[in-house]
């Protein structure tokens, strides 16, 4: 097809009716270089796989929950230093654990027995936990020496607030000797 | 076979198997209570028409009687949504539901035809089924329209219906005031009992008592998981073992309250004195022996006053009723003591009015024989169970007043107990230390008492 | 009163725009064109070829458990249905709804029990289904991706049952999914409690077990995820895999009976549908009695404080329920049940061998048929285990012991091979033997090239062992039960580890060699570790607590 007549005049002559068409600056008379069938299908396809990945992607991320209703078990035990060495039975009818206090810091138990769930008692002159059903008997660490109890007590997660508190999670539970006694389930405190 | 025949065949089948499924569906067990009901009802109605003289009236009764014996066939529900309560009672006991019924009174005298008894009296009248459901007094399975189920006396449902005096123990949920109150006796008189054989000096009541054995203030959520079927096994109520097949299950919580009363605890949890499945020795339950001193009218009522301690239970504010507090005589000296002494449950373990310790398991006590390695187990737990408590009279002769407040304030280790045999269990049971626990005053008054009972030694100490 | 010409009438109902409009066809006649015709025209029949080969008929060919599992899957789905108008996925009420079905509801108990011992059945059928293919040989080529697909299924259903299973809410449903999503919260990597979790930064509110439960136990958030799962998510993906795996039996001829020149095929309208048929019918009636007869089991109301003793998963699960008592959960939960089912799907591309395509051959595939029928058998002895021997706090009770009876607690166990403290010896013989050990049962099965005469080497074995076990009776280390053990498990483990594969794999290629060595070792393994812990009390062979792998 011959191009159209470069016109410089915006306005055309009436005298030559067969090319009305406006001017226009002169187009080039090819594209630089033509995109391939099959760099625009790749093109094409990449996109929609891209889209499927990123469909997945965020799937996955919808599946965990931002919220939940699960009631905070974490209760503030009160300053570190108003406990003495050994085991406090503070919070056991609220919140059901025994606050411990070594030479070298704290550690929580929930006190609930292993075997089927009763709440043991504290027998200082024992030096051990007893628990009235079916007679369990656990060492400090939570160690069973006696009964039917087929594991150690739970140690829970306890750590010292900046403002000298005792913070407590029962949500986070830890029984196995090697763990317990470490950071989370144990909080450093030096004895003066 | 030929699958021509087959096909006749096997389509006869899941077609007689579907009637046999809508049959067992349609004929449930509560279908003919209630039409039996239907039936009596009118026929009641019919006989009050014909011996009624006045022609409208009769003609009326007539009409009634005809209407009540096309009553519909449902299941019927009464639904308190305060208390969450939706129980299927009255789908066979129609005598009670209040819209078929509707003077809530009849003629008839078996269960489940009969109206509830005493409708007119004030009880009844200040707790209306519509409002209460039944199940909050009465407790069982609403939901269920089987008889067993119903009744809640089968595995799975841990709040059977409560029978007899313990139905008391519903009252306990929501009055506090339940000690003074009409209608509550038994459970009044249970909560007396409780303080008056010492249970308290072992078993707090929220936060109340003695830390020695199970905190009892939530006793009737107590899940039933937590109870060893090999302890249910030795129950024994009126000497018969308990059954528990699923349909006859009474291995249910009432039972396991009334099985610590009405038999030795000490048979019931016997544990492992002679360290055979354990590392060391393990002492039967530490509880002592009522069997003798509380009767079976009496354990009645102390299983009833337990039964209504629950923490589970939501009660809404409207329906709580609260109680004036507890006025404490005013005593003093050694009458005070003597009060102190039940107050805080000292007889729990030392004995009523300190008369004589009770049992303690493998303490070195009076009438024992000398411990004997070679003794046979059998009599050695014989002679581990004659260990008893200090009986205190023959003991306080050798305190001053004031030892024996600081002994009461510090309390008595287990492990200060002299073992009968040496490598048998440690005592289950201590002296807990009472220091902040009882008053100064009350301390004072309660060594006053204790040394004035005490038995003079010959040698004038 | 007129005679009635039933025919007459009948003729003129289907000829009818009407009947014609919405059945086509019209009145069929007992034609070979009709009878295709019966096929064709029928959107749910129309995945039948016309006609079949004659070996797609035989019932002690095919068992039906295809079929049959099929029908169950229909009959939970409708079951399914109906129980959903009356059921609320939340935890206050969803154990008040299954209660108002037992009690108050039109076959509300029968609905129940039927969408219960239905899906139990169909466990069991499709597990059935899964053994007569693998024993005839019709997932070898060209159908190894319609077995794949076929794993795929049993995995959702099994999926479907446990998800199915916390719906009533009661202490059964808490504690099972409690154990069973413990398991995944012990997943490498993914899982917290895993290893190498903590390290990536896996704690219990961002792992893989999160996701599942929607929250960080079992609760509000869980009860609502797995009713989605049960009744929309996962049978919307068996829909698409049932087709899938329809079109293929289909396009695969239908049956992997070997080609016989000549062979006369049969119309499939009859023979074939009249067969489904009556398969159909007997499934139905089979669970109609079932479920009028007995009713499915509730428990307590689920109470999150208080823990059944014992708490034991479905029975399907529980026989990995009875792993965990030999090895982690990790490798218990996760890296086992993985290794199946990857194993499973792997089994049609190690399989070279041609023969027994398409009937029973007993002979021609000897490793095959019996390290398949091992694994079988393993597995339902585990879960006879875990389900009939275990009772309270998991000890071991046998049949005639009544589970209130007191058992003294176990022994210490111990440990071979760890850091100080930890085992018994060190760690740094422990793991260059213990990978010494496995390399050498890898690869000398296909080194030896001679083949091994059978009876004498395990007679050689067995003697060698018996020798050892001597020595240690002798010893005092054992007694005769311990030596007993010894003899069995081992001796089995080295002969369907060692000398089976030696006989009969040393001849294939090394990728294919060592894939199916790799899980012949895995299942021996778990033999052997059974033998450890029982008789041994062997805790762990190598432990390496620093970075939670235990062994």
């Amino acid at each position: 097809m011959s191009d159209t007549n470069p016109n410089p005049a915006p306005d055309s002559t009436p005298q030559s009716p067969a090319a009305p068409v406006a001017a226009a600056p002169a187009k080039p008379a090819a594209p630089a270089k033509p995109i391939s069938r099959g760099d625009f299908l790749w093109a094409g396809w990449s996109m929609l796989a891209a889209f499927f990945a990123a469909s997945a992607a965020a799937g996955a991320r919808f599946m965990f929950p931002n919220v939940i209703y699960e009631p905070s078990q974490k209760f503030n035990a009160g300053q570190a230093s108003g406990y003495d060495l050994g085991v406090s039975t503070k919070w056991l009818n609220e919140q059901r654990v025994w606050i411990v206090r070594t030479p070298s810091g704290f550690y929580a138990m929930w006190a609930r027995c292993t075997h089927l769930g009763c709440t043991p008692n504290w027998w200082g002159d024992q030096n051990r936990f007893k628990c009235p059903c079916h007679g369990s008997n656990y060492t400090l660490d939570g160690d069973v020496i006696a009964g039917p109890a087929p594991m150690p007590l739970w140690r829970t997660k306890v750590e010292l607030a900046p403002t000298g508190d005792l913070i407590v999670d029962k949500a986070v539970l830890e029984n196995k000797p090697g763990k317990r006694e470490h950071a989370p389930y144990f909080a450093n405190y030096a004895s003066a | 076979m030929s699958y021509r025949k087959a096909f006749i065949v096997s389509n006869a089948l899941v077609l007689a198997a579907f009637v046999w499924a809508f049959a067992k569906d349609f004929y449930a067990p509560w279908r003919p209570y209630q039409a039996k009901y239907y039936q009596m009802a009118a026929d009641e109605l019919d006989k009050q028409a014909a011996a009624e003289k006045d022609e409208k009236k009769s003609a009326d009764l007539k009409v009634a009687a005809k209407k009540m014996r096309r009553s519909p066939m449902e299941i019927k529900q009464i639904i308190s949504v305060d208390l969450g309560r939706f129980d299927r009672c009255v789908t066979c006991h129609v005598g009670m539901d209040e819209y078929t019924n509707t003077t809530l009174k009849n003629n008839f005298t078996e269960h489940p035809y009969k109206a509830h008894p005493k409708v007119d009296t004030a009880l009844i009248k200040a707790h209306p089924f519509n409002k209460f459901g039944c199940t909050s007094c009465h407790s069982g399975q609403g939901l269920a329209t089987t008889v067993e189920a119903a009744h809640g006396w089968v595995k799975h449902w841990e709040k059977p219906m409560l029978k007899g005096v313990t139905i008391q123990g519903s009252c306990v949920k929501c009055h506090d005031n339940f000690e003074t109150l009409k209608g509550a006796e038994v459970a009044a008189q249970g909560k007396k009992l409780f303080n008056k054989h010492g249970c308290q000096g072992c078993h707090a009541i929220n936060g109340k008592g003695g830390v020695v054995s199970v905190e009892l203030g939530d006793i009737a959520d107590k899940p039933f998981e937590r109870i060893a079927g090999y302890n249910f096994k030795k129950v024994r109520i009126d000497g018969k073992e308990l059954p528990n097949e699923h349909h006859d299950s009474h291995w249910n919580l009432q039972n396991w309250i009334r099985a610590h009363i009405v038999n030795d605890p000490a048979v019931v949890t016997p544990n492992d004195p002679f360290a055979h499945y354990n590392s060391e020795p393990i002492p039967p339950s530490g509880m002592p022996d009522f069997t003798k001193e509380i009767g079976k009218d009496e354990a009645e009522a102390i299983v009833a006053y337990l039964s209504g301690l629950t923490k589970e239970e939501i009660i809404p504010y409207r329906y709580h009723v609260t109680a004036p507090p507890a006025k404490e005589p005013q005593l003093s000296g050694a009458a005070n003591g003597k009060r102190v002494y039940e107050k805080y449950g000292c007889q729990g373990c030392h004995g009523l009015e300190a008369k004589q310790g009770r049992r303690r398991f493998n303490a070195a006590g009076d009438g024992q024989k000398e411990y004997d390695e070679k003794m046979p187990e059998a009599e050695q737990l014989e002679q581990m169970n004659l260990g008893a408590e200090p009986t205190l009279p023959k003991l306080v002769g050798t305190y001053t007043k004031d030892e024996l407040i600081h002994k009461i304030e510090a309390g008595v280790p287990a492990a200060d107990a002299k073992k009968w045999s040496p490598k048998g269990p440690m005592p289950m049971v201590y002296m807990p230390a009472w220091k902040g626990k009882i008053s100064k005053q009350e301390l004072e008054d309660l060594a006053t008492w204790l040394i004035s009972i005490g038995v003079k030694d010959d040698s004038g100490f | 009163m007129p005679t009635l010409d039933i025919e007459k009438i009948k003729k003129e109902v289907i000829d009818s725009q009407l009947w014609r409009s919405v059945f086509r066809g019209g009145v069929w006649k007992d034609t070979p064109r009709d009878r295709a015709g019966h096929i064709i025209g029928n959107v749910w029949l129309h995945l039948h070829p016309v006609k079949v080969r004659p070996r797609a008929l035989e019932w002690l060919y095919t068992w039906g458990m295809g079929g049959i599992s099929f029908a169950l899957y229909l009959i939970l789905t409708l079951t399914g249905v109906a129980l959903m108008f009356y059921y609320r996925p939340t935890i206050g009420l969803a154990y008040r709804d299954i209660k108002d079905l037992e009690f108050a509801v039109t076959l509300g108990m029968f609905l129940r029990n039927a969408h219960r011992w239905a899906a139990q059945a169909m466990v069991v059928a499709v597990i059935a289904h899964m053994v007569r293919v693998f024993l005839t040989g019709a997932y070898k080529k060209p159908r190894e991706f319609n077995w794949g697909i076929g794993v795929l299924l049993l995995t959702l259903t099994l999926f479907l049952s446990f998800t199915g299973y916390l719906l009533p809410w009661d202490q059964l449903a808490i504690w099972a999914v409690t154990v069973g999503t413990n398991m995944a919260g012990a997943t490498p990597v993914l899982g917290n409690e895993g290893p190498l979790g903590s390290l990536v930064g896996m704690r219990i509110n961002n792992d893989v077990r999160f996701t599942l439960l929607g929250g960080t136990m079992v609760g509000e958030n869980t009860l609502l995820r797995f009713y989605v799962m049960h009744c929309v998510a996962v049978p919307l993906v068996v829909g698409i895999l049932l087709i899938l795996h329809f079109w293929r039996i289909r396009k695969d001829s239908f049956s992997a009976a070997p080609y016989v020149a000549n062979e006369e095929k049969v119309d499939v309208w009859p023979h074939l549908v009249k067969r489904e048929y009556i398969a159909a019918a007997a499934t139905v009636l089979f669970i109609m009695v079932w479920s009028i007869l007995q009713n499915a089991p509730l428990e307590a109301i689920a109470n999150p404080n208080v823990t059944t003793n014992p708490s034991k998963a479905p029975w399907y699960f529980v026989g990995l329920q009875e792993l965990l008592v030999y090895f982690d959960p990790w490798i218990a939960g996760v890296v086992m049940p993985g290794l199946i089912i990857v194993g499973l799907i792997a089994i049609p591309y190690i399989d070279t061998n041609p023969k027994g395509v398409g009937y029973y051959a007993w002979k021609e595939r000897p490793f095959a048929n019996t390290l398949f029928m091992l694994g079988v058998v393993m597995w339902f002895a585990l879960i006879y285990i875990g389900y009939a021997l275990r009772g309270p706090n998991y000890a071991w009770y046998w049949p005639w012991e009544s589970w209130f009876m007191v058992k003294p607690a176990p022994p210490p166990t111990w440990s071979v091979f760890g850091p100080k403290g930890e085992g018994a010896y060190s760690m740094l013989i422990g793991i260059p033997l213990m990978g010494a050990v496995t390399a050498a049962w890898m690869l000398l099965p296909k080194l030896i090239q001679k083949e091994l005469d059978g009876k004498k080497t395990m007679g050689a074995f067995l003697g060698a062992l018996a020798v050892v076990a001597g020595i240690g009776m002798a010893m005092g280390k054992m007694g005769p039960i311990e030596g007993a053990f010894l003899l069995f498990f081992t001796g089995a483990s080295f002969y369907y580890g060692f000398v089976l594969p030696q006989r009969h794999i040393r001849t294939l290629d090394w990728p294919r060699y060592l894939v199916t060595m790799v899980l012949v070792v895995s299942t021996m393994s778990v033999l052997l570790k059974m033998c450890a812990r029982l008789a041994f009390n062997i805790k762990y062979v190598l432990t390496i607590p620093s970075i939670s792998m235990n062994f």
